[in-house]
């Protein structure tokens, strides 16, 4: 018994809540950053281990310099003065930056490359001295190694010198690419993440605006139909919510419209068991009228007749009323030519006229006018008027029946009686015209009614 | 000789008074309180008066049984029902149709008409002014001359459903879709013709016509 009423307040549950799978995203993406980060870092540092070891990067670094510098002296341990000649050069092709020269054993300046780099012919113990002290602290790196790349043989040192800023703008330059890749991959994460967060909202938006149209969407009933649930979130939930109430509608409709059926059951019943007694009434004063009574009493027998006829009606009113409010009334609108039906109808009242001495005067085109209209409706209404004419305006002894084509067509009906404002028995026929005007109404007609002391005009036209 | 009526009706007031009403206006009548057995006495009525809210079987179904054993006998639905189904329901298949609380007046004026309509292939002659009217041997005679008037068979056909429905105005596309069994179509000017040649015939003045009336823009009558 719970079970119902609990899925309408189930408690939040972590499990199946949207807030915690976008808690998630946020999340992932707070742990992914950090990660990519070393990842990236891996990747440079990777990329620095392969790639361009020697070819593109040449002043990757000082000791790697002097480490080149001291192998490349060393395999000189024995060359001819020649062969060092055309290793300097190929050095220098390498270093193209980089200044180079060589001193032999006797302390004589050899190849410089490039020329004139200020350098003593001979060199002296001093002045070697005062070189390597300046080259210590000069802006100019300096690396010297000794032919054979040991100090003892005496067969003269080789100098490479290469300006420090070769080194900086190098180690810039690597800097700058790994800061390019280390921006790219926190803007690679976050466009990730924006693009997560954006999926994860457009679905959302997705099934809110299903829901909408699921809502709005026209049916036969007015009442929307259900939609499919999938899943068990917090929009989940809100379709299964929304699902419960289209049930609860339907099944108030359903209600709604067994009540409506009772009542109308209940009122043609009704109808039905008043009109029974009635009907004995009727044949029991009539049975009375053949009696020897005296004139009053056939008086008072004519007055019960027109009653119980008066009351018959009333009957009819009241049940046809509550069919016509209900919608429940028979309708079917159909093409119709108003002159014909007019023309037909007033030969059926024609007797009735004639028998209580009016002059019936019809004045009906020749062509048809077609009306959208249901034959019995219109029928019914017409007679309503009719039968007010021959009721209450049985002193003007005159009615008259019209159809004109103009402006959409009219029907009008014409007396010659006291008004309705004036005096009349049988009043309270109230009821018939509402039928009159509820029918017209929904015909997409209207009456207007125009009444005095010399008679009442009703002329019926499309609204 | 008497009509014979076979009367359906549940309610015992209303039943009695109808039976005695009926007998007092010459009718011979036949009343039951239930459907039950209806089928096996309409083969013996002229007439069948029914009340539609029958205890067991509905009128309705009733009716339409009776109508299958019984085609030529009219049946006129009495109903306390007035709603606009049920009376078409009703016609679907009865002849006429009348609801409570009805006149007595109004019921045997009805009946009358229902007997005048079902009942002319019995009767030997009809009369009509100085008319005389045989319908099975289709002839009309003055009854003045005794001469025999010649009528075309559209003119003979007009004439008879006239009769039929003496009383009544009869518009010019009733007569029409009557006669012709066609739907009408507008501005036809057949049945003034064939009116008008039929009062040549039958009239004594054609000018002044007293068999058939000319009911002004609405149509004609045979009283």
């Amino acid at each position: 018994m719970n079970a119902g009423r609990g899925s309408g307040k189930r408690r939040f549950s972590l499990r199946n809540s949207l807030m915690t799978k976008y808690l998630l995203i946020v999340l992932s993406a707070m742990v992914l950053l950090p990660f990519a980060l070393v990842l990236v870092s891996a990747a440079t540092v990777f990329q620095t281990w392969t790639g361009h070891r020697e070819t593109t990067e040449p002043y990757r670094s000082s000791s790697h310099l002097e480490e080149i510098w001291h192998r490349e002296a060393a395999k000189l341990a024995n060359a001819s003065p020649g062969q060092i000649d055309a290793e300097l050069r190929r050095l220098k092709d390498a270093y193209p930056k980089a200044s180079l020269f060589w001193v032999d054993g006797s302390g004589t300046t050899r190849l410089q490359l490039p020329e004139g780099q200020d350098l003593p012919a001979n060199w002296t113990a001093s002045y070697t001295v005062q070189f390597m002290k300046n080259s210590s602290y000069s802006r100019i790196y300096t690396v010297v190694a000794f032919l054979g790349d040991k100090p003892g043989n005496d067969r003269g040192f080789m100098v490479f010198k290469v300006p420090r800023e070769a080194f900086e703008s190098t180690a810039a330059a690597i800097d700058a690419r790994q800061g390019t890749i280390f921006v790219s991959g926190i803007l690679l994460v976050l466009g990730l993440f924006l693009f997560v967060s954006l999926l994860f909202f457009y679905r959302i938006r997705r099934r809110l605006v299903q829901l909408q149209n699921a809502m709005t969407a026209p049916s036969e009933t007015g009442i929307p139909a259900p939609v499919e649930t999938a899943r068990s979130d917090e929009i989940g939930r809100l379709e299964q919510s929304f699902n419960v109430m289209v049930r609860k509608l339907e099944r108030s409709r359903e209600r709604e419209a067994e009540e409506e059926a009772l009542r109308r059951d209940l009122i043609a019943r009704l109808s039905h068991d008043l009109r029974t007694p009635l009907t004995a009434i009727r044949g029991h004063a009539y049975g009375l009228g053949e009696e020897a009574i005296s004139d009053k009493g056939r008086e008072s027998l004519r007055l019960i007749d027109r009653k119980i006829e008066f009351l018959g009606t009333l009957i009819d009113n009241l049940l046809s009323f509550t069919l016509l409010s209900s919608g429940k009334y028979p309708y079917h609108p159909r093409r119709i030519d108003i002159v014909r039906m007019a023309r037909t109808q007033l030969a059926g009242w024609y007797p009735a006229f004639e028998q209580a001495g009016f002059e019936i005067d019809s004045d009906l085109p020749e062509e048809p006018v077609y009306w959208e209209a249901d034959p019995q409706w219109l029928e019914r209404v017409v007679d309503n008027y009719l039968q007010n004419v021959l009721r209450h305006a049985k002193a003007g002894r005159y009615v008259a029946l019209k159809v004109s084509a103009e402006n959409g067509g009219s029907i009008v009906i014409e007396d010659r009686g006291p008004g309705m404002t004036g005096e009349s028995e049988e009043k309270g026929a109230g009821i018939g015209l509402s039928i009159a005007s509820l029918m017209l109404k929904d015909m997409r007609l209207r009456s207007e009614v125009r009444t005095g002391p010399e008679g009442t005009t009703v002329v019926i036209r499309p609204a | 000789m008497a009509k014979r009526v076979l009367y359906v009706e549940d309610d015992r007031d209303i039943g009695r008074w109808v039976k005695e009403d009926l007998e007092r206006r010459g009718y011979v009548v036949d009343w039951l309180i239930s459907g039950d057995g209806a089928v096996e006495r309409a083969r013996e009525a002229d007439l069948i008066v029914l009340d539609v809210m029958l205890p067991g079987l509905d009128g309705f179904t009733v009716g339409k049984r009776l109508k299958k054993e019984a085609p030529n006998a009219p049946i006129l639905m009495l109903s306390a029902r007035t709603s606009m189904d049920d009376k078409l329901q009703g016609l679907g298949f009865a002849d006429d149709y009348l609801t409570k609380p009805f006149h007595p007046d109004e019921l045997a004026a009805r009946l009358e008409v229902l007997l005048r309509r079902h009942g002319m292939a019995a009767d030997r002659q009809i009369e009509c002014g100085h008319l005389l009217i045989r319908p099975e041997l289709q002839t009309v005679t003055d009854s003045l001359t005794g001469e025999e008037i010649p009528l075309t068979a559209k003119q003979l056909q007009i004439l008879m459903y006239f009769l039929r429905n003496r009383g009544l105005i009869l518009t010019k596309e009733q007569i029409y879709e009557a006669v012709w069994g066609e739907p009408y179509l507008e501005g036809d000017k057949t049945v003034n013709v064939h009116i008008r040649y039929l009062r040549e015939r039958i009239e004594r003045d054609p000018g002044n016509p007293q068999i058939i009336e000319t009911i002004r823009g609405i149509g004609y009558r045979v009283r």
